[in-house]
């Protein structure tokens, strides 16, 4: 490994940085709290010729999506990268840039959806489009932002895969906090991440194509099939990428979760982002005191990692899973609804409890944690599930 | 003219249909090195992207999303432009895709100077769904949107001026079209495809939405032009030149008179209509007056 260099970086900044390292041909993107800066960065290294990429300041989220779309067709590598309202006006191209098989990546700074207007951090955004088909990682620091975006690249052009990739951060958390974060020297990355080698659908005269004829439904079924393949594909795409990673670089994110101390857990959180950090000092704050808890981190919400969940909670009593997001369809989050789905078919039914956290950039402290860490304890022990949903963040509780 | 045709034979519109005529014509002209664009409408409804295995071109073609033609192409044209490729990048939209879901992506695209050559076709509403209102559609016009009734009079606002708005954004050419005068069009064309981000605006009758008779529509689309309704100029980095003149100009109720949309207007109607298109013909006079 050629040397590195450690810079403290706020969120944002990492991952312009992973942006700028992977080199892509075509960026556009339209500016929204808490992203802004990132593409203000990414500009600055176009302007000072530190990355050789035609930039479109476009007029719309729908329009970068849609640019990049026409980058893509065309045989370009791409990236983007919004929040919250934006993602959401931009969810026609979304939805399009999946079934189209286009490796586009795209940050996103998770802020919450109005309304009430709000600025800060939540998980509605990127959770409320997990349905387009993209794959979604979530990180925990600044440092992962970088290395997944590097990543993202990667598994997103890899043959057995060729769908879109997110690579979601927590809104302020993290996008305009900073740590120490070591940059990868660009010679280790090329090594890593080939020049884009398009070989799926291209718009090229010497080759004449029709992208998108009316298609009838048999075609289309088998398509949606093999897009479902292609995700199910990408866990060990995602995992091997992780491994490479690692040994080139020295970090392991564990592929698609990451348990930390859940070998004789009796309960575990399971948590998303940048909440993961303090939820790791409260395990062994919790061990210390004697009692078994552990930690799942997922680090991607799709494809969702059912079985390597099922493989590390099998032997705990209660599961206490926190979401940064509430669907109202459930009063549930999303992580809650697809482990307990996924639990459904194994023999262990370890009790599952719902906390609701973080919404609009409330805190996911010490002592939202530890609360969640007492009420899966206790409910291991007792083997009693909470009546409610709980919702740490709630002036005077739920009720 | 002599040129390749690039356009399937087979293309499913309807008898007498123009707007394909003025598609192939298009093609003839941008010839093989050309990347097409057909997004939800007419064109994309009969097949010209193309159905299930088969494609409706001889060039790449793809069907873009309804509001999103002219940003697709923009990151077309930007990946060319990385990858140091010279290609046409085209899109042929109807008035719906233009001059209202799309309209937005394309002051963007066109604002951003992109390289591209963007041809609406104009044949005054949602006439693939069905013959519904469009910004375009003329005053007083029957669709389907705009019924007669008690109350019912056709539209009541006028039509939006799409070359006009493009040639506000300063954009290097501008050019309204009409599918009677096609040396005038593809001559136009030409200058399109040097002078880029370029629009041309080709108003193109509809049989089944304007109601006349199959073998009319050059006869119409004639009668839009030499009756002022729909003149003939371009706009060439600024300056505004009419390419053709009527020599004697044909009142207006003529041209109404050909379509069924119209018939339920009154004399006075017409007259107020006769109005509008004196006072616009006469300000399209003096904007040629004006130096760039």
């Amino acid at each position: 490994m050629a040397k590195t260099t450690i810079e403290v970086l706020n969120g944002n900044r990492a991952a312009s940085y992973g942006v700028i390292l992977s080199k892509p041909h075509v960026i556009a993107a339209y500016p929204i709290t808490p992203q802004t800066p990132l593409i203000e960065y990414i500009a600055q290294a176009i302007a000072d010729g530190e990355l050789d990429a035609k930039s479109l300041e476009v007029e719309s989220e729908h329009s970068a999506m849609s640019a990049l779309e026409g980058a893509s067709l065309a045989g370009a590598r791409t990236f983007t990268a919004t929040s919250s309202q934006g993602l959401a006006y931009m969810y026609e191209p979304v939805y399009r840039a999946s079934t189209l098989r286009l490796p586009i990546v795209m940050n996103i700074a998770n802020r919450e959806m109005d309304s009430p207007q709000t600025l800060w951090c939540g998980h509605s955004d990127s959770v409320g489009v997990r349905s387009a088909g993209w794959i979604q990682f979530y990180a925990e620091n600044n440092q992962e932002i970088l290395d997944t975006t590097i990543q993202a690249f990667k598994i997103a052009e890899s043959k057995e895969v060729l769908l879109p990739v997110m690579v979601c951060y927590d809104g302020f958390f993290l996008s305009h906090s900073s740590e120490p974060v070591e940059i990868p020297n660009q010679s280790d990355v090329d090594s890593f991440l080939p020049p884009y080698q398009p070989n799926q659908a291209i718009l090229d005269p010497e080759h004449p194509m029709a992208i998108d004829p009316l298609t009838p439904s048999s075609l289309l079924t088998s398509y949606r099939y093999k897009q479902v393949k292609a995700m199910e594909a990408s866990k060990e795409v995602i995992k091997n990428i992780n491994k490479e990673y690692y040994n080139k670089f020295g970090r392991n994110y564990h592929g698609l979760i990451e348990a930390y101390k859940c070998e004789d857990a009796e309960a575990i959180l399971v948590t998303t982002g940048s909440m993961t950090g303090t939820a790791r000092y409260i395990v062994d704050k919790f061990r210390l005191e004697g009692n078994r808890l552990g930690l799942i981190k997922l680090r991607v919400l799709s494809p969702f990692p059912a079985e390597e969940l099922v493989k590390h909670t099998s032997q705990a009593k209660a599961i206490g899973v926190i979401d940064r997001h509430v669907q109202f369809y459930s009063g549930t989050g999303t992580a809650y609804l697809e482990l307990k789905s996924a639990l459904y078919d194994h023999e262990s039914q370890p009790i599952v409890i719902a906390f609701i956290a973080g919404l609009g950039g409330a805190e996911i402290g010490i002592k939202e944690l530890q609360q969640a860490a007492k009420t899966t304890l206790n409910a291991s022990k007792k083997n009693e599930k909470p009546k409610e949903n709980i919702w740490l963040n709630l002036q005077g509780g739920s009720k | 003219m002599k040129k390749e045709d690039l356009l399937s034979p087979g293309i499913s519109a309807c008898v007498g249909c123009i707007v394909e005529s003025s598609l192939r014509l298009a093609l003839k002209v941008l010839g093989r090195n050309t990347v097409l664009a057909i997004p939800p409408g007419c064109m994309g409804g009969t097949g010209v992207v193309g159905w299930e295995n088969t494609m409706g071109t001889k060039i790449p073609v793809f069907f873009p999303l309804f509001p999103n033609t002219a940003s697709m192409l923009s990151g077309i044209a930007a990946a060319y432009e990385y990858q140091g490729k010279k290609i046409n990048v085209v899109g042929f939209v109807g008035d719906g895709g233009t001059a209202d879901i799309g309209l937005q992506a394309l002051s963007g695209a066109v604002e951003r100077n992109s390289d591209i050559i963007y041809i609406c076709y104009d044949n005054e509403g949602y006439m693939n769904t069905g013959m519904q209102r469009s910004s375009t559609t003329s005053y007083g016009a029957w669709t389907s949107t705009t019924p007669l009734g008690k109350k019912g009079k056709g539209k009541t606002q006028n039509r939006k001026d799409m070359a006009m708005i493009m040639a506000a954004h300063d954009m290097p050419y501008v050019a309204t079209a009409s599918p009677a005068f096609p040396l005038d069009y593809t001559k136009k064309i030409e200058k399109a495809m040097k002078l880029k981000p370029s629009y041309i605006h080709i108003l193109n009758p509809c049989l089944t939405g304007w109601k006349y008779p199959s073998e009319k529509a050059i006869e119409v689309a004639k009668l839009s032009v030499q009756s002022c309704a729909w003149p003939l100029y371009e706009i060439e980095n600024g300056t505004l030149k009419i390419t053709h003149k009527p020599g004697k100009i044909r009142p207006i109720k003529e041209y109404v008179e050909t379509q069924g949309r119209f018939k339920h207007l009154t004399e006075e109607e017409i007259e107020e209509y006769q109005n509008d298109v004196n006072r616009k013909w006469i300000r399209l006079l003096n904007l040629e007056k004006i130096p760039a």
